[in-house]
């Protein structure tokens, strides 16, 4: 039993409106509403053509709800559905002032250890970049809603950096509480 | 012969009809069936009152014997009695040499083949797999003699951190012994089904289940009725074996045995689960090792236990750290601790986490009953007993997925966490001109190199179209079910077809051997006897095609009106384009249909043929084929 109509995108998928600032509640109660009907628990004893179909249903259900509510890759799609390829293999950033602040927080991730408090140390960090996607994300909007796609790409670009590194930021501080504890 | 009437299970039952189902906990030390009844969930005990089977099968030589009847034979016939079998489930051969000592078993050397472990015992040479599969079997039964009937499918629990190939060793031991299994379903996630948490509040919840061999940490987010999993992390080889294990290795080190066998090694695990066992009500524990002519005595504090277990408690309490980490919540919104195993009952292990989480863990009900009754429950949803039930699970795979890049590095597709099921495709062209095939490798875990993480599987794509280097575009998808088990597809796309996948699991069985198992399995004849049937049936129907079209080719023209001609291909056609599809009885009928629709032509061509005869011929020259 076909429940999802596959040509609709995202956002169509969970009937909200597109563009970067989502409902969460909403995205997440109808992601939940529609595993109810597509999960393959639901379809046990279904035949395997219908099995199939769940399989099917239940994996773009969970890519489209992974793709909605990062906001990284949520202006990626945004990007994508509005026709620009994206290649994460050669993009870079040319920006120099964006890589000089990239390589002073690298550095300052990297002296954590050392410094007297070193959680404290992460949480000051963790702050920055925190206040950084958020700017980084309100420049992504401005700049997609006047239509200014190529812009927003390369803020985009920026977004994935920042991203990047607050998953380095949290390898590390589970390390440090580790060896703390 | 009635073949064709035996109904597949779970289908052409009445609607109305109450489905048997079970939910079964496959433990390292004990296992366990479930079922609900009345709408209530309830372990299923034994003949004798036990509700617990000892995960042990005694393979002699005239008999197999399934749980305490094992249990006797361990200290009288250690080598052909084995226990925690799971922690070889979908291991290799390599993996087990740093289990020798656990499981002292005398491992087969003729490996040639197989990359499955086989152990020699007086019962012949068996593999987890089978050894699993005993003990299914024996709780199956256990359940439909209770139940009065046979079971339509079973939930089979699985530890949440089980890679894809243990995964699918508990699968294989599952169709081994007859079962239909409707779901694996993690351990954590069926205790919190079991506890009925999400009727009563909404929230997040963490689920710490440290069993014999294996321990889990899932943090879950409940909403009316879903079973939301946020983040898993564990260790599949890591519970309370090895704190026996610990407490045998202080025996040694305090009494001077000269010499170490296996029935020795067998008693010392066994005092010390004694011993463990004890401290959990007492603060002493009296030790007394008897074996030949010695003989030694002593004591075993709590104090001195938990000193040698508190490196493997700390370890676990680090993965919760770190599944809280990848769940992105923080400690303090957890609302509710749940214990599962029975290793909880250790008061280090409930001390430790409720000193880590901050409030006191919940384990109302039996820690070593809630696995297998959150199992019955969704397997009593799941055999379609309650239409109206909204319950929902929806879970993570517990260890990335990649494959492995030049420099042996892993490049990760489908990260740990990511909600199941779920489909990851990528892109691969050709790097020689006319190249038509491809290896890939895939791994799972969560490290850099290939060499660290664990080999699932070596593919290999054949028979796409030979194109100049680079312009082919092979799309590879990578599937992982509501099960976690994963599949690939592969599909050349500028031509369109679809690459033919050899599958060697690096640890698992292959195809050929499960067949191997099942047809040496009587209660599995009757599937092989239909696919032979079938087999056979097309073997006859190429074999009429064949003649046909022989037969056409020499004398179809001269002897046939363009009308019978017609009929006659229009029926071979049919029949070849079902060969492969139709099932033995329609294949019988387009068999029919052919020789019916070809009677005329069949006579006149013996009539030609007589008269060729009378012409002097020599009669092997013109008989029909």
């Amino acid at each position: 039993m076909q429940v999802l109509d596959f040509s609709k995108n995202y956002f169509e998928l969970f009937d909200l409106e597109p563009g970067f600032v989502v409902d969460k509640t909403r995205l997440h109660n109808n992601q939940q509403m529609l595993q109810s009907a597509c999960h393959p628990d639901r379809y046990v004893n279904a035949s395997d053509q219908d099995k199939r179909l769940s399989l099917q249903q239940a994996s773009l259900i969970n890519e489209a709800y992974q793709t909605l509510s990062s906001p990284v890759k949520r202006a990626r799609y945004l990007l994508e559905l509005n026709g620009l390829e994206l290649n994460d293999e050669t993009e870079t950033t040319s920006d120099m002032t964006f890589l000089m602040e990239q390589l002073e927080l690298r550095e300052q991730l990297d002296d954590c250890p050392n410094q007297p408090d070193p959680l404290a140390s992460c949480e000051q960090i963790e702050g920055k970049l925190k206040f950084r996607a958020q700017q980084l994300a309100d420049e992504f909007v401005e700049n997609f809603e006047a239509g200014k796609f190529e812009l927003a790409r390369m803020i985009s670009r920026k977004m994935q950096f920042i991203h990047r590194i607050q998953e380095q930021l949290h390898e590390l501080q589970f390390k440090l509480e580790d060896e703390l504890a | 012969m009635s073949l064709l009437q035996i109904a597949e299970p779970g289908q052409s039952t009445a609607p109305h009809q109450h489905r048997l189902s079970a939910g079964i906990d496959l433990g390292t030390t004990n296992s366990l069936v479930a079922t609900v009844r009345s709408g209530e969930a309830k372990a299923l005990a034994d003949s004798q009152g036990q509700v617990l089977l000892p995960s042990i099968v005694h393979f002699g030589a005239a008999q197999t014997l399934v749980g305490i009847a094992a249990q006797a034979k361990q200290s009288i016939d250690p080598l052909n009695t084995l226990s925690s079998i799971k922690r070889l489930m979908g291991r290799g051969v390599e993996d087990i040499k740093q289990l020798g000592d656990v499981l002292p078993y005398d491992f087969s050397n003729d490996n040639s083949e197989s990359k499955v472990p086989r152990i020699k015992t007086a019962g012949g040479e068996v593999s987890a797999v089978e050894v699993s599969a005993e003990i299914l079997k024996s709780l199956a039964r256990r359940a439909e003699d209770s139940l009065g009937g046979d079971l339509s499918g079973v939930v089979i629990t699985v530890p949440a951190y089980f890679d894809d190939a243990q995964r699918q060793a508990t699968r294989d031991a599952a169709t081994l012994a007859g079962l239909n299994v409707f779901r694996l379903l993690n351990e954590p996630t069926a205790a919190a089904v079991a506890y009925g948490l999400d009727q009563q509040n909404d929230g997040l919840i963490a689920v710490y289940d440290l069993g014999g061999g294996t321990f889990d940490i899932s943090i879950l987010r409940l909403n009316k009725g879903v079973f939301e999993v946020l983040a898993t992390g564990g260790d599949s080889s890591l519970g309370g074996d090895d704190m026996d294990h610990a407490i045998a290795e202080w025996i040694l080190s305090q009494a001077d045995f000269k010499q170490m066998d296996a029935s020795l090694s067998r008693q010392l695990m066994t005092a010390a689960r004694r011993a463990k066992e004890y401290l959990t009500e007492n603060d002493t524990a009296p030790i007394e090792i008897q074996y030949g002519d010695l003989n030694w005595q002593g004591n075993l504090s709590r104090a001195q236990f938990d000193e040698l277990v508190q490196a493997l408690v700390k370890k676990t309490i680090s993965a919760c750290r770190r599944a809280i980490r990848d769940a992105g919540v923080d400690k303090t919104e957890i609302v509710e601790v749940v214990m599962v195993g029975g290793s909880t009952r250790v008061p280090l292990v409930n001390e430790l986490v409720g000193e880590f989480f901050g409030k006191k863990p919940m384990s109302d009900l039996d820690p070593d009953q809630v696995v297998a009754i959150g199992a019955a429950i969704q397997a009593d949803i799941l055999a379609g007993n309650k239409p109206d039930a909204t319950m929902l699970l929806l879970d993570v795979l517990p260890l990335s997925l990649g494959i492995e890049t030049m420099g042996g590095l892993s490049e990760k597709i489908i990260s740990r966490n990511t909600a199941i099921p779920v489909a990851r495709a990528q892109e691969f062209t050709t790097f020689k001109d006319g190249q038509t095939s491809m290896a890939i490798h895939v791994v799972q875990g969560e490290r850099e190199l290939v060499s660290d993480c664990r080999s699932l599987a070596r593919f290999e794509l054949r028979g796409f179209p030979p194109m100049t280097a680079g312009s082919a575009r092979i799309r590879v998808t990578y599937q992982v079910d509501a099960d976690g088990l994963m599949s690939v597809i592969a599909e050349e796309k500028t031509s369109g077809v679809t690459a033919d996948i050899i599958v060697k699991p690096s640890y698992g069985l292959t195809d050929g051997e499960i067949e191997t198992m099942l047809r040496a399995s009587m209660e599995h004849a009757r599937d092989d006897i239909a696919a032979r049937m079938q087999k056979e049936q097309q073997v006859e129907a190429r074999r009429v095609v064949e003649a046909i079209d022989s037969a056409l080719a020499s004398d179809g023209k001269l002897l046939l009106t363009a009308t019978e001609l017609e009929a006659i291909k229009k029926a071979r056609d049919g029949l070849e384009s079902q060969i492969e599809i139709a099932s033995t009885d329609e294949l019988k009928q387009a068999i029919k249909l052919v020789e019916k629709t070809s009677e005329t032509y069949v006579a006149k061509r013996m009539n030609a043929s007589v008269k060729q005869v009378l012409e002097g011929r020599q009669i092997d020259e013109v008989y029909i084929k």
